[in-house]
């Protein structure tokens, strides 16, 4: 054998070898919520996720050249399904997986922890966030493989009793100010009762015993009317938008005058359409620096992203798009970091992605995901919480879309500022 | 329920009437394929182990339910919660007691049996629609409970738990987990062929089939329509052990309505009043979700998907088949799957002189 052949031979063996392993596509897990109690903005958010995946895969030709392979599952916002769905994946040997819930998230922090698979969901209960385990807090676990995008719950709730406190002065009212906690019983609305409660208490509130109703629409008009007859001022509220929807439009049917506060899930431009002038004046935190239609340089992006699952370009897309596409991001930077200089793309190396920047924003996309910090202690990936009010001046009942109504003005989100809380460690896990 | 046998094959002792097994042939196929089963970890995926796991917790409480309907003439539309109180109180006495996993899950079955002796005590008086409507109550009682009780459940938030060990051997994957549910499965179903032998499980079917005559007979109706509830809360309360064990996560959202209704789908399809009837009916209801799962799949992004504008919708073709099939079963097969598999083997047997 000449020593040409040998050459060949070991290129074509170095080839054969090089070949699948650069080809061979990342698998990654998308849980998503289409059809359960919060698919009203599970569908939106899962859509930003899944169209920017699919961005990076078309643009970028994935992570260091490798397609993600993107396994998504609907799991009817049922955690059991969401617990077997992940033993399925992990079988698949994921090296990160995108999920949504607080139930199903909470009941797999374990075993993410164990298999050491980064895990970025669309819930920001704030037990989520002690990755050191440091907290001391009773029930609260180390969760070093839990991320989310944006202010925890529990952080969410603090900004915004933060403003009614300021608001309440400000409108010269008399008196100490009463606040109730309104939610579903279920993790995701229970998440940040207590941290609210005691916050509240802080500020000179008097809380109320909390309210219960369901994730699903129903009839809430006897809630309202607990709501009245309490003399509640500021009412928190726990659930997504759908069901958020109901107890408004209720309240406004049994005129009941209190000033609502949705959690991130709890109000978006379709539940404004949804529901009409009963939603005017909510209060609830946003978490991208820009919405859809205004102007910034990360917008260009989202467009192109948006393009994915409507070519024509003239869907408008609710908060909670744009913020699955930062959730996702996020994700795909970490992996990039995870890759560089040869690296192995596996959950350590994801996890430790997630540290390697200071004041994050995804590249491309300044001015529309907010910045986030993440160190091995502490998951709180910010304490700066985006206030905005929804503003409805009109009938939204006819046949005009969100596009239109956004547009015309009818339906407007009004900026009220950034709340700066304190990195408190006491409130870490909380 | 007669096999069938062909003509001028006639009994002449009891004990002949009275075998598990009318043939040596099917004997010999039954120990024929608890091998093959045991040969299952050797050759299928994980994936395929995990379905075989879900259809033999889900078999031994559709049969526990079968004891109530199928045998005894009762209804029952809150099996699940039964089936969530044995595997709530599986998790919770490894949690507390800590009692190996081993024996919780028996134990598990025997609290579950008290449970379900207490809320049976109104079938005892009741019959049909009235039953139906106590045992619909008990659903809710339970679920209520378990989302109230976080002492025991974990509240609305559930509770992890530890995977099956014993003696140091841990079962913490499909394939060792497998065996134990398999010879959970085996001990379950030999139990439920042995209790119809007996006169209590002659009992049981008296009363289904008259029970004016059960009565005038001397059989205490009260005493077996209760003891019917407890046998199949026990056989409920194995299999929820079984699932909390494979799991390792047990949440109240598991345990609601429409899975009672998808236990009695399990045992109608399978066939009422036959014990191999439980674990086709399990079979089948665990195996369509997931062929109609393979369909969307295959359906999404594809140019059916495309011109119809399915999109998201495709996450409902899911749940709208298995109705679809329930519905197509009681008009095609109402005697369910054990019938069919009669009519299979007779076919075989007696070919080509059927008549």
């Amino acid at each position: 054998m000449t020593k040409q052949r040998i050459m060949l031979g070991a290129a074509v063996a170095a080839g054969l070898a090089a070949v699948p392993a650069a080809a061979q596509p990342i698998p990654v897990g998308h849980l998503m919520d289409n059809s359960g109690a919060t698919s009203d903005v599970g569908v939106p958010y899962g859509q930003g996720v899944a169209d920017t995946l699919a961005w990076v895969n078309n643009t970028r030709g994935g992570v260091n050249n490798r397609r993600l392979n993107v396994l998504g599952f609907d799991y009817g916002y049922q955690a059991p399904r969401a617990v077997s769905q992940y033993q399925a994946w992990s079988r698949d040997r994921v090296v990160a997986i995108q999920g949504w819930g607080t139930a199903d998230t909470e009941a797999l922090t374990r075993f993410v922890t164990r298999d050491k698979i980064p895990y970025i969901s669309g819930s920001y209960s704030a037990a989520l966030t002690d990755a050191g385990g440091k907290s001391g807090r009773q029930g609260v676990e180390a969760t070093p493989f839990n991320f989310f995008y944006g202010p925890s719950y529990s952080d969410g709730l603090r900004a915004m009793l933060r403003w009614s406190a300021d608001d309440w002065k400000a409108r010269g009212q008399q008196g100490r100010p009463k606040y109730v906690h309104m939610g579903g019983n279920h993790p995701y609305p229970n998440s940040p009762k207590e941290a609210g409660e005691a916050m509240a208490r802080d500020l000179g509130f008097e809380v109320l015993s909390p309210i219960v109703f369901a994730l699903t629409p129903g009839d809430y008009t006897s809630q309202c009317l607990t709501l009245r007859n309490q003399g509640a001022n500021y009412a928190y509220l726990g659930n997504t938008a759908g069901s958020n929807i109901s107890v408004l439009r209720a309240c406004q049917a049994a005129g009941v005058n209190v000033q609502f506060l949705g959690n991130v899930w709890g109000m978006d431009e379709n539940a404004m359409k949804a529901a009409g002038p009963a939603a005017n004046g909510v209060v609830f935190p946003v978490r991208t620096s820009a919405v859809w239609g205004q102007e910034a340089p990360g917008m260009a992006a989202i467009q192109q992203i948006s393009r994915v699952s409507d070519p024509s370009g003239n869907a408008y897309r609710p908060v909670h798009y744009l913020s699955g596409a930062c959730a996702a991001m996020l994700m795909v930077e970490a992996m990039e970091t995870a890759a560089q200089g040869g690296g192995q793309i596996t959950g350590e190396r994801i996890r430790d992605g997630f540290y390697a920047r200071k004041d994050w924003v995804p590249k491309g996309f300044e001015g529309v995901c907010a910045p986030s910090n993440f160190t091995a202690e502490d998951h709180r990936g910010t304490m700066r919480v985006p206030l905005y009010r929804a503003r409805v001046g009109g009938d939204t009942s006819g046949s005009s879309t969100v596009a239109e109504l956004m547009q015309a003005g009818t339906m407007k989100l009004e900026s009220l500022g950034i709340v700066e809380l304190e990195r408190k460690r006491e409130w870490l896990g909380w | 329920m007669t096999a069938m046998t062909p003509a001028g094959d006639f009994r002449s002792t009891y004990r002949e009437d009275m075998t598990i097994f009318p043939t040596r042939m099917s004997r010999y196929a039954l120990w024929l394929g608890i091998a093959l089963l045991c040969l299952a970890p050797l050759m299928l995926g994980r994936y395929e182990l995990g379905l075989l796991i879900t259809i033999g917790f889900s078999a031994i409480a559709a049969l526990g339910l079968n004891i109530l309907v199928g045998f005894t003439g009762q209804i029952s539309i809150g099996h699940a919660a039964f089936f969530g109180f044995g595997a709530f109180a599986s998790a919770w006495l490894h949690e507390y007691a800590h009692i190996p996993v081993a024996f919780c899950i028996p134990l598990a079955g025997l609290m579950t049996t008290a449970v379900g002796l207490v809320f049976g005590l109104p079938a005892a008086r009741l019959k049909g629609l009235y039953l139906a409507i106590a045992t619909l109550a008990a659903q809710f009682i339970l679920e209520d409970f378990f989302a109230r009780a976080p002492w025991f459940t974990g509240g609305v938030a559930g509770r992890i738990t530890e995977p099956f060990a014993l003696f140091g051997w841990r079962a913490d994957r499909e394939e060792s987990y497998f065996y134990v549910v398999l010879a959970w499965v085996v001990v379950m179903f030999l139990m439920a062929s042995n209790l119809m032998r007996t006169r209590d499980g002659r009992a049981l079917v008296a009363v289904r089939d008259h029970y004016l005559s059960a009565e005038m007979m001397g059989i205490n109706l009260a005493y077996y329509r209760t003891l019917s509830f407890g046998i199949a809360s026990f056989y409920a309360g194995i299999g929820g052990a079984l699932y909390a064990h494979y799991l390792l996560f047990v949440s109240v959202e598991a345990f609601n309505i429409l899975f009672s209704i998808q236990f009695l789908g399990m045992v109608i399809i399978g066939g009422l009043g036959s014990v191999m009837g439980s674990l086709m009916g399990a079979a089948f209801m665990t195996l369509l979700p997931e062929v109609v799962q393979a369909g969307a799949d295959l359906l999404a992004g594809s140019p059916v998907d495309r011109a119809l504008r399915l999109g998201a919708s495709i996450s409902f073709l899911r749940e709208m088949a298995i109705g679809a099939a329930i519905i197509l079963f009681l008009i095609f097969e109402p005697d369910g799957l054990a019938r069919r598999w009669r009519l299979i083997r007779a076919y075989w047997k007696l070919y080509p002189y059927s008549h």
